[in-house]
């Protein structure tokens, strides 16, 4: 008779579970952590600049942002080739491509955000046609443009195909969008932290922008497992309706 | 502080926007896990 409760009770907790996992609780309570870390020092503790001023504070989450926005395109650079490979040609790279996308496109929208307030501050001025700036908005087209390729119809594996080879060439913009300060001198600052020759942050600025770049990772993580499980689960159920579909025309062809 | 409102802007919309995207994706994992069986959710 115990064993019926105990099933229940197990699907229950599985169903409430959804994509977490003991890790990703972990990942999530570090991100937690993280995040108020970064709004303690960049808000309060960390010092103004002497040329910025406060407006120095937007930084720790502009170049946070960035950060993992090249991140995550770039593992979604990654994830397509591996996908692409003849023995790899598994639906979870291609699973994981398409969730490291989406969170790279919301993270490159809050980069154009941050730097269009900071640009207001420093430059007057919400948007200049800098070539920094405009590559930067020309990535995000990209890959909202490698989103829509996704969502267009067909197989998961024609989905997976065509997404891939877009993906490759859409990450080549990576090294053009960061050389853009040197290929092309225009307002945009080049680089904050360090350059060859030495380090530009120090103290309690250098360690603010440290914690972000931390939070920032350990949040992708965190989204990336997540998101990845929510699209192999939605997969999952496209096939049940296939199968289901597929079952209703052979009845029909019986009867 | 200088220019306070942007610079909390800043802050606020960041963390406002994740913290949106998050919570859609734990509860559309949540609605979506209670349509399958164990066997399509191998991290459980």
């Amino acid at each position: 008779m115990a064993t019926p409760d105990i099933e229940t009770s197990a699907t229950a907790a599985s169903t409430r579970a959804g994509t977490g996992t003991t890790f990703t609780r972990f990942v999530g309570l570090a991100t937690i952590v993280g995040m108020i870390a970064l709004g303690v020092f960049g808000l309060l503790l960390s010092p103004a600049d002497v040329q910025q001023s406060d407006s120095v504070r937007i930084l720790y989450i502009h170049v946070g942002t960035v950060w993992i926005a090249y991140v995550a395109f770039a593992v979604t650079a990654l994830s397509s080739a591996a996908y692409l490979w003849k023995r790899t040609t598994s639906l979870t790279w291609d699973r994981l491509a398409g969730a490291s996308a989406e969170i790279g496109v919301l993270f490159m929208a809050l980069t154009l955000l941050a730097g269009s307030l900071w640009g207001r501050l420093s430059w007057g001025k919400f948007w200049v046609w800098d070539a920094r700036v405009t590559s930067t908005a020309f990535m995000f087209v990209t890959y909202v443009g490698y989103l829509a390729v996704r969502g267009l119809g067909g197989s998961h594996q024609q989905r997976a195909r065509r997404s891939a080879v877009v993906a490759l060439l859409a990450v080549l913009e990576i090294p053009l969008v960061h050389f853009s300060v040197k290929l092309w001198r225009g307002l945009h600052q080049d680089s904050s932290v360090a350059d060859r020759t030495h380090v530009n942050l120090h103290g309690l600025m250098l360690f603010s922008l440290f914690i972000s770049l931390i939070a920032f990772t350990l949040l992708y993580v965190w989204l990336l497992m997540h998101r990845q499980r929510v699209l192999a689960m939605q997969d999952a159920i496209d096939n049940t309706g296939l199968d289901y579909a597929l079952q209703q025309r052979r009845d029909e062809g019986d009867l | 502080m200088e220019d306070l409102g942007f610079i909390l802007a800043t802050y606020i919309v960041t963390f406002g926007s994740v913290a949106a995207f998050a919570l859609a994706i734990v509860r559309r994992g949540r609605r979506l896990a209670a349509q399958l069986p164990a066997k399509d959710k191998p991290w459980t």
